[in-house]
């Protein structure tokens, strides 16, 4: 490819909402970013802040008997998503977009052989023989290093490890060379070890195959190992956005600078045995999402709140080589580093 | 911290039977905890981190008597309590106390919370109605929670609002020790700081020992005094957590150091020695040294000799064959 062929993926003013007998639930309250080709973006926020439900978004399985997405705009190669048939969805899902979640137990069908799940998508996607299905499937599996794949093939969900799942939904969503893989906390449910050894084989695919990867996650350790650029996101908005090295180097936001302070950190010199610093805590609770938020969606638990805050949505703005933050004290902020 | 310790725990071992057949006759064991020993001093906090299945669960159960050991001893306060038939331990279950991942799914959502926080105090005998009424809302104030809540119903607070509903109610008849089995896995890392920031100062306080039960390294070394590092039913390492973090001597600990992530992009890509494969089941657990399938440096004896646990420096637990007492505690070398 020549030229500047712009970002896979563009996310634009995303509104999705679900109708709840509490009200309307705003899980994504406005988001925008772009996912360039071939990058790794994390998106990271504690639980309920529209991770997941953006990730849905993306690709369209909001259900739709409570939620929809109520306005805004989603581009898949320059193409519109949101007003796409599920037919033509079904076409680009596990094709062109395709997906992990946590728990692959969920996305794997039980009854049916690994090799037979990975060998449908193929054949249904790419039209070849189920004799080359399987074949797909026997590379796919060797690729994500699972030993001993020709046997593997014929065994079911149950009867492999979590991390040997996880790698079978790689090679599954892998399997017919996606533009893009979103994956929603992919190794939260596992072990350390093994979660290394998933993340480190995700970002070695990744630069085999110039797949980009959307990783969503609430772990500020898995971003930072393996992502290139950040989306932080707090009550269904995107506060802050930033090249990984810039995010970690200085937080501008102060729920950014408050979630970095508040994990316990392994990295950082140990102190003389026995004593332990306080952990920073962010007072007060995550607003509920049936209730309108009035101004910056931190300003009840933030330190740095003005009137303004309380009575303005803080815009994003650029701090400076592509860091965008939303806050309207960022000047300050930055001082009181 | 006085030297006597609260909690002692010698050559705990808890199998649970596997049956199969047509006859469910027994074919095996889950070897959960196979052999553990340790002890806790007051005010001290001693960490059992591992991976899942590793058995620290099971070591919390069988340490609270809520499921009967295999074999081994445990003293609780200088008495030896293993053979203790329910209700004999009925007096001694109020020196320990447990706090659980999920306070929730405890709490009967009939009571209000005032009353699940205060049934220990009613079922000891130590405070009834308005005595129990004050005590608890005292309990409520000490955990950062306004006494007003105890009319509220469990599911009407958050995640960490529950936590230290269950913090209070394991408070409530002064224990000695507190197994604490996951309390902040749940929670958001926000919510997780205040938690354990709360469980420090209440240590600090009351002179807690804690047993506490976590897979996460950082909360680990955050917490704890000393660690206890588990690998299938075994403890594979333990001393205190500096030693621990700088100069770790089992190969497995030094796995998990160098799996674990951290928040820094400066230090990605220096994950060098990530260990390959999966953990074996506990039901069949590998012979000789557990850990050998995936140790980079096992040797032909590793696979048929049990590598006891033994004190290798002054205070710095072992059980690797390539670990002596007294050995250079310099890096192993890949046979
Ligand atoms: N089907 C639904 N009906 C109603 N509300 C929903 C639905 N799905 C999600 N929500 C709400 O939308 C908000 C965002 O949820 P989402 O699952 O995106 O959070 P998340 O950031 O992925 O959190 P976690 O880290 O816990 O996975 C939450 O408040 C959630 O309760
Ligand atoms: N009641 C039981 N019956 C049979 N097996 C059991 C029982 N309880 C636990 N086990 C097994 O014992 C082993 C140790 O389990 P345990 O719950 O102690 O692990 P753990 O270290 O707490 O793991 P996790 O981190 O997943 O909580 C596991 O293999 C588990 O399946
Ligand atoms: S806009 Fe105001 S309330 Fe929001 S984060 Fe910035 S300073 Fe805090
Ligand atoms: S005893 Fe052998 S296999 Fe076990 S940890 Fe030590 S070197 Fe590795
Ligand atoms: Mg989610
Ligand atoms: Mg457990």
């Amino acid at each position: 490819m020549n030229g500047n062929p712009g970002p896979i993926l563009e996310v634009r003013d995303l509104h999705t909402q679900f109708s709840t007998l509490d009200g309307v639930v705003r899980a994504v309250d406005g988001v925008s970013f772009d996912v360039a080709r071939g990058e790794t973006l994390g998106i990271v926020g504690e639980s309920g802040c529209g991770k997941s439900v953006t990730a849905m978004s993306i690709l369209r399985l909001i259900p739709p008997e409570t939620g929809r997405i109520s306005s805004g705009s989603i581009k898949f190669e320059g193409e519109e998503l949101t007003t796409l048939s599920e037919e033509e969805m079904k076409r680009l899902r596990g094709h062109r977009i395709s997906m992990i979640f946590q728990e692959p137990m969920t996305s794997l069908n039980p009854v049916l052989t690994v090799g037979t799940q990975i060998a449908e998508n193929v054949v249904r996607h790419l039209g070849v023989s189920w004799k080359a299905g399987r074949e797909r499937a026997f590379e796919m599996l060797d690729l994500v290093r699972i030993a001993d794949a020709r046997r593997r093939l014929d065994e079911y969900p149950h009867q492999l490890s979590g991390g040997m799942r996880q790698r079978v939904m790689i090679a599954m969503a892998l399997s017919c060379d996606p533009q893009v893989l979103i994956a929603d906390e992919p190794t939260t449910a596992l072990d350390v070890t093994i979660q290394a050894q998933i993340l480190d084989l995700m970002i070695e695919l990744k630069e085999k195959t110039g797949t980009a990867i959307v990783l969503i996650t609430h772990d500020l350790g898995v971003v930072a190992e393996t992502t290139e650029r950040v989306v932080v996101m707090y009550a269904g908005r995107k506060v802050e956005q930033a090249p990984v090295e810039a995010l970690f180097e200085e937080p501008l936001h102060p729920y950014t600078r408050g979630l970095m302070g508040a994990i316990p950190r392994l990295d950082v010199e140990a102190d003389a045995a026995g004593t332990r610093p306080r952990l920073q805590e962010i007072p007060g609770l995550v607003p509920i999402l049936t209730q309108p938020i009035i101004g910056c969606a931190f300003a009840p638990r933030c330190g740095f709140a003005t009137d303004r805050c309380r009575s303005e949505r803080p815009p994003l703005v650029d701090a400076g080589a592509g860091h965008l933050v939303a806050c309207w004290e960022v000047d300050r902020v930055r001082r009181a580093a | 911290m006085t030297d006597a310790p609260v909690l002692q725990v010698e050559g705990l071992v808890k199998h649970f039977p596997i049956h199969g057949g047509l006859l469910q006759r027994q074919v095996g064991a889950v070897r959960a905890v196979d052999g553990v020993t340790f002890s806790i001093r007051r005010g001290e906090t001693l960490g059992l981190v591992g991976e899942s299945g590793c058995g620290k669960s099971t070591i919390g159960k069988v340490v609270l008597k809520l499921i009967e050991p295999t074999a081994g001893k445990i003293v609780l306060a200088g008495e030896d309590v293993t053979a203790l038939k329910p209700g004999a331990m009925w007096t001694h279950r109020r020196r320990i106390q447990t706090i659980f991942q999920d306070p929730y799914s405890s709490m009967n959502p009939r009571l209000p919370s005032g009353t699940i926080v205060g049934e220990p105090l009613e079922n000891f005998g130590i405070a009834r109605g308005a005595a129990r009424d004050d005590q608890v809302a005292q309990l409520f104030r000490r955990v950062g929670l306004r006494p007003e809540a105890m009319r509220k119903y469990a599911h009407e607070f958050s995640g960490g609002q529950r936590q230290r509903l269950g913090i209070a109610k394991a408070l409530s008849v002064n224990p000695d020790v507190i197994v604490a089995d996951e309390p902040v896995s749940a929670l958001d890392v926000s919510v997780q700081a205040q938690v354990l920031n709360l469980l420090i100062d209440l240590q600090e306080e009351y002179g807690l020992a804690y047993l506490f039960i976590s897979h996460d390294l950082a909360v680990m070394r955050h917490i704890s005094h000393r660690i206890a590092v588990m690998y299938l039913g075994r403890i594979v390492e333990l001393t205190d957590k500096r030693t621990l973090f700088t100069q770790p001597l089992h190969p497995y600990t030094e796995a998990l150091l160098s799996a674990a992530t951290a928040p820094d992009p400066k230090r990605r890509r220096q994950r060098k020695k990530i260990v390959q494969g999966d953990v074996p089941s506990p039901a069949k657990p590998p012979p000789g040294c557990h850990f050998h399938t995936r140790c980079l440096y096992a040797t032909a004896e590793c696979r048929v000799t049990d590598p006891p646990l033994l004190e290798v420096a002054p205070g710095h637990h072992v059980a690797c064959l390539r670990r002596p007492v007294g050995g250079d505690p310099g890096p192993l070398s890949v046979p």
